[in-house]
């Protein structure tokens, strides 16, 4: 709403400037956005100040010069000058032979029209086209601007028809099906039989509240006019505006309310502005009149107002706020009865009136204290802790965290996500459609982007949920599954002490072997034959992961075909981190340690290259038992003198006892025995 | 016999000076003192001497023997010394090469801003509550006091699934979810940190972005403990010298509402740029629960009181790091995120 201050001073007398004023109303909770100076020669009369008043939906009464001028008079404590129309004051004209029958009372409270005659369309004169200017409002001609000239003193939307083509009674009812309107502007409307118009005998004239038709439309030709002020029900008003798309100054004001003692108070101004203009003679008056409800009774307490604020008002603090705010009231011991004015409807219970009470004084009032109450402890539950723990886990080992969009495009979740994907009735646009049931596309859709700037040797990983459903069409709460998914892309090491090395699978594995480390769980890999993976990631290098037996995800090297990068090839992961959570321990039992010396043995063993490391490792640790305390593999060789089609696996095997000094011999036998095993079960040989 | 002692000792002496490693030392060692060495040997010949010749030469013998194994523990000592020189010089490295890379990675920004403010208000004791992303109508608007059709439901725009449900455009839904948990227990003291989303892309918009949700029920909690809470917030986490203000706002979900701003932490408060010369910047909405608001979540409004409010997280990372497009929080580009 922009609000000239030069209009705005018709109504009550100002010494602020703009700027005061802006402080003033902002201060209040009516925020003002800025202030424009408009010079004497732009607005083609004295220099004005155009305050922007940024409304909230809960003040229409805001929304005209007369309402501000209230607001104003209960900050200034100034009262306002305003007319006997504004203040709902009623004229009475010939009753009219046109009759308005109301077919739908719930939705349409009130309805008047006012007929002029002679009409003589014109441009408005110079100070009103000024003032409509300066509101935001474009001159059209003089009858269109009394009827946006009044709307904007007193608030009340009105809509001027040329009588002469309004054929026979008026009818305020719901559309018929199959019924369509051309509107103002042009085009033509399915109308739905919830939407509330304006009707005559040949059919809808108009949409309430919304917009009227263009075979009503005032042009120069026009003689007779009706002017139509009425006060449409605003949930019903918004429904159609919405359902239609189509929003109007009329509409807008209706959704938020419209005072109901406006209607023919509205049309009074219109009938004395169409005088002065020289637009048109007021002849006759149609009018229906709705039972009105009695105004609002609220009651407020001085207890709950300091009980709610924590501040102290005065009981003659408070009386003077009402006065100022211009509410009838009457108060006994400290309960105070106030009758709320119909252009306030957002004032309904005690709350609100204790926020009229301090925002009029102002909030500077209300002290700074801490909660009275039983002391509590703030804590994490240890859902919130596993995922610090895995965040930390993942920077530690070098990884930068990144946030993308819960929404993705829906081929691209399609190739790494689930079955189903709950889709967006009204997404920015396709790529963004669809919530991601894999955190992988929009990550690597990061990546991709890093690499395009030439941002080389990083890892990128992500936490946060995707969003599964069972159902195609949604019904029940979708699963909301918090993922851990990570790329990584180019070379570790490049520094002058290291040999680069390419982050590839074992990079890759070796951060989730911390993760595990992290989680105090083991994970368990084994090749990946997934179908749906197989032009996703390189079917050589990519692997399950698994939890005690449980799917927890996949790692590996992108698939040469998924590559469009250049260059070095990513490596990405993707980790459910409800199944980590439910396998990982909290849990730290410490012991001690041997104090007897332990004995280190090496073992290499030439396998076929199909035998997997991690098998033998298991079979290795098996046979060593409790001695054997600590067994890896230390090296993997290929070439001669190893026979093409085989591998050398290098093992480092160490015992130690808990109760004695192992002997050599003891050593020597056991890694023997293992050894004996190993070439039986994998068809390995002791290398040379 | 003393002259071949004299003799001994005047040429070790000079072998000993002129040994120029502590290989070479070794060997004059052994040639000296050694089972066949020179002065080992001289000492055995000792017994075959006359009985009165033996105390004379007898001492000139350890005599000699002892000059001579004085200086070649002081040779010895000079050239270990003289070697450790040697070697510290040739392991000298250039101190100013770059350290060994260890592995340094970087949370986000957003992520650390919210485990900040999740960290003040656990000392506050405020537990941390979470809700689901895709919300029902029910819980995102209607118990928020934001029945069907009202105009409020303007102030945000949001992305549907369905008639019934929606990406929550706020976090105020687990206001709800956490009384319909909590009744009828008191207090009520939690946050509720997480992602919304509005159909809004732009500069200054995110169509999703991430809000801290925050609510205290208790008996007789009031406007001012709010303002006391958040004054100790944003002292935390803007810097101590920080002063808020409270004016009145509009949230279907409070009554009274309060927006809070901070003293310009850029200018102090005279007025800059940033704060567009008024020394104040918008940093939250706020405001006591609504009546209507605790009876959906189960509480007695004539029993209880509370208060809620709901910080933007972006908006804290900007004005703390100095950000000023938010896209950048999005894009996820390695050479900013490297910067946290």
């Amino acid at each position: 709403m922009r609000v000239s201050k030069e209009w705005l001073s018709e109504f009550i007398e100002l010494r602020e400037t703009g700027a005061e004023l802006a402080e003033l109303f902002t201060a209040a909770g009516v925020e003002v956005a800025g202030v424009e100076t408009a010079a004497a020669e732009e607005c083609g009369g004295p220099g004005d100040e155009i305050l922007d008043l940024e409304l909230y939906p809960n003040r229409p009464d805001c929304l005209c010069m007369a309402g501000i001028a209230r607001e104003a008079g209960a900050l200034l404590g100034r009262r306002p000058a305003l007319s006997g129309w504004a203040n709902g004051e009623e004229k009475i004209w010939p009753a009219s032979r046109q009759r308005v029958v109301v077919d739908a009372p719930e939705l349409c409270l009130r309805y008047a029209g006012l007929v002029t005659e002679n009409a003589a369309i014109a441009p408005s004169p110079a100070w009103m086209r000024n003032r409509l200017s300066k509101a935001g409002v474009r001159p059209i001609n003089n009858v269109v601007d009394i009827t946006n000239y009044c709307m904007l003193e007193l608030g009340q939307p009105l809509h001027a028809f040329d009588a002469d083509k309004v054929r026979g009674d008026i009818h305020v009812r719901l559309a018929r099906q199959g019924e369509t309107i051309i509107t103002l502007d042009g085009i033509t409307r399915a109308l739905a039989p919830d939407m509330l118009v304006i009707a005559d005998d040949s059919g809808p004239v108009a949409i309430a509240g919304v917009m009227g038709g263009l075979a009503t439309e005032i042009t120069p030709a026009t003689k007779n006019i009706f002017f139509e002020s009425a006060h449409f029900l605003g949930a019903s008003v918004r429904r159609a505006s919405r359902r239609l798309g189509l929003r109007s100054e009329s509409s807008g004001r209706f959704e938020k309310g419209v005072d109901p003692h406006l209607c023919l108070a509205a049309l009074g101004r219109v009938a004395e502005l169409m005088s002065e203009l020289a637009a048109g003679r007021p002849a006759a008056l149609t009018e229906y009149k709705g039972e009105l409800p009695p105004p609002r009774r609220v009651t407020l307490t001085e207890g709950r107002l300091a009980l709610v604020t924590g501040a102290r008002y005065a009981k003659t603090e408070i009386a003077r706020v009402l006065r100022d705010l211009d509410f009838a009231y009457t108060e006994a011991e400290g309960i105070f009865t106030v009758e709320i004015p119909f252009y306030r409807q957002d004032l309904h219970i005690e709350e609100d009136l204790i926020e009229e009470i301090a925002r009029i004084i102002g909030y500077d009032r209300i002290p700074t204290t801490l909660p009275q109450g039983e002391t509590t402890v703030g804590r994490r539950s240890p859902r919130q802790d596993f995922r610090l723990l895995v965040r930390d886990t993942l920077t530690r080992s070098g990884f930068c965290e990144a946030i993308t969009y819960s929404f993705v495009n829906p081929q691209q979740d399609a190739l790494w996500g689930g079955k189903r994907r709950i889709a967006l009735r009204n997404p920015l646009r396709d790529e963004l459609s669809v919530m991601r049931t894999s955190i992988l596309p929009g990550l690597l859709e990061a990546g991709a982007r890093n690499a395009a700037r030439r941002n080389t040797d990083w890892l990128l990983f992500e936490m946060g949920s995707v969003y599964l459903t069972e159902e195609d069409d949604l019904r029940e709460p979708p699963l909301e599954a918090p993922r851990l998914a990570g790329v990584l892309l180019g070379e570790s090491g490049r520094h002058w002490r290291e040999a680069p090395g390419a982050y590839d699978f074992f990079y890759g594995k070796g951060v989730l072997e911390a993760l595990a480390r992290a989680c105090r769980v083991v994970f368990h890999y084994e090749r990946l034959t997934e179908a749906r993976y197989a032009d996703l990631l390189h079917p050589g290098r990519a692997a399950l992961v698994r939890v005690e037996g449980e799917r927890l995800g996949v790692l590996g090297e992108l698939h040469p075909n998924q590559n469009t990068w250049g260059g070095a090839r990513p490596v990405v992961f993707e980790l459910d981190l409800d199944a980590l959570y439910r396998h990982a321990s909290r849990k730290i039992t410490a012991a001690g340690y041997p104090r007897f010396p332990g004995m280190s043995r090496d073992l290499a063993v030439v396998v076929a290259e199909e035998v997997a490391a991690a098998d033998i490792l298991r079979r290795i640790r098996e046979l060593g038992g409790d001695l054997l305390r600590e067994a890896g593999v230390f090296d993997l060789y290929r070439g001669a003198p190893v026979p093409p089609g085989r591998k050398s696996l290098a093992f480092h095997l160490y015992y130690q006892s808990p109760e004695r000094t192992l002997t050599e011999e003891e050593a020597g036998a056991m890694t023997a025995e293992i050894l004996m095993e190993v070439e039986r079960e994998f068809g390995a040989a002791r290398r040379q | 016999m003393r002259e071949q002692l004299e003799n001994t000792r005047v040429e070790a002496l000079e072998f000993i000076a002129a040994a120029d490693s502590e290989e070479r030392l070794q060997e004059i060692r052994v040639r000296l003192f050694g089972k066949k060495g020179v002065l080992t040997q001289l000492m055995k010949q000792l017994g075959t001497l006359p009985p009165a010749e033996r105390p004379r030469a007898g001492g000139l013998a350890h005599e000699t023997r002892a000059a001579l194994e004085g200086a070649w523990e002081d040779k010895n000592r000079a050239l270990q010394a003289e070697a450790l020189t040697a070697r510290l010089r040739q392991e000298t490295v250039d101190v100013t090469l770059p350290g060994t890379a260890l592995p340094a990675g970087h949370r986000h920004p957003l992520n650390t801003v919210v485990t900040d403010i999740e960290n003040i208000f656990l000392g506050m004791g405020f537990s941390i509550a979470e809700g689901p992303e895709i919300e029902t109508d029910y819980y995102n608007f209607e118990a928020l006091n934001l029945p069907p059709d009202h105009p409020a439901r303007d102030m945000q725009d949001s992305f549907y699934i369905t008639e019934e449900f929606l990406l929550r455009s706020q976090t105020s839904p687990v206001q709800i979810r956490t009384m319909e948990n909590m009744c009828p227990r008191l207090p009520v003291k939690i946050i509720a940190p997480g992602k919304v989303y509005r159909n809004d892309d732009d500069a200054t918009h995110s169509p999703m972005f991430h809000q801290v949700e925050g609510l205290l029920v208790d008996k007789g909690a009031r406007m001012s403990d709010l303002k006391g809470v958040l004054l100790q917030f944003i002292r935390e986490m803007f810097g101590p010298e920080r002063e808020i203000r409270m004016r009145p706002s509009f949230f279907p979900f409070t009554e009274p509402s309060a927006e809070i701003d901070v003293s310009c932490m850029f200018c102090g408060g005279d007025g800059c740029r940033l704060c567009k010369g008024t020394g104040w910047i918008e940093i939250l909405g706020s405001g006591m629960v609504h009546p209507r608001v605790l009876t959906m979540g189960g509480y007695d409004p004539g029993a209880v009181t509370g208060f809620a409010f709901g910080v933007g997280v972006e908006r804290v990372a900007m004005l703390k790091y100095g950000i000023d497009d938010m896209r950048l929080l999005f894009d996820n580009d390695i050479r900013f995120l490297r910067q946290f």
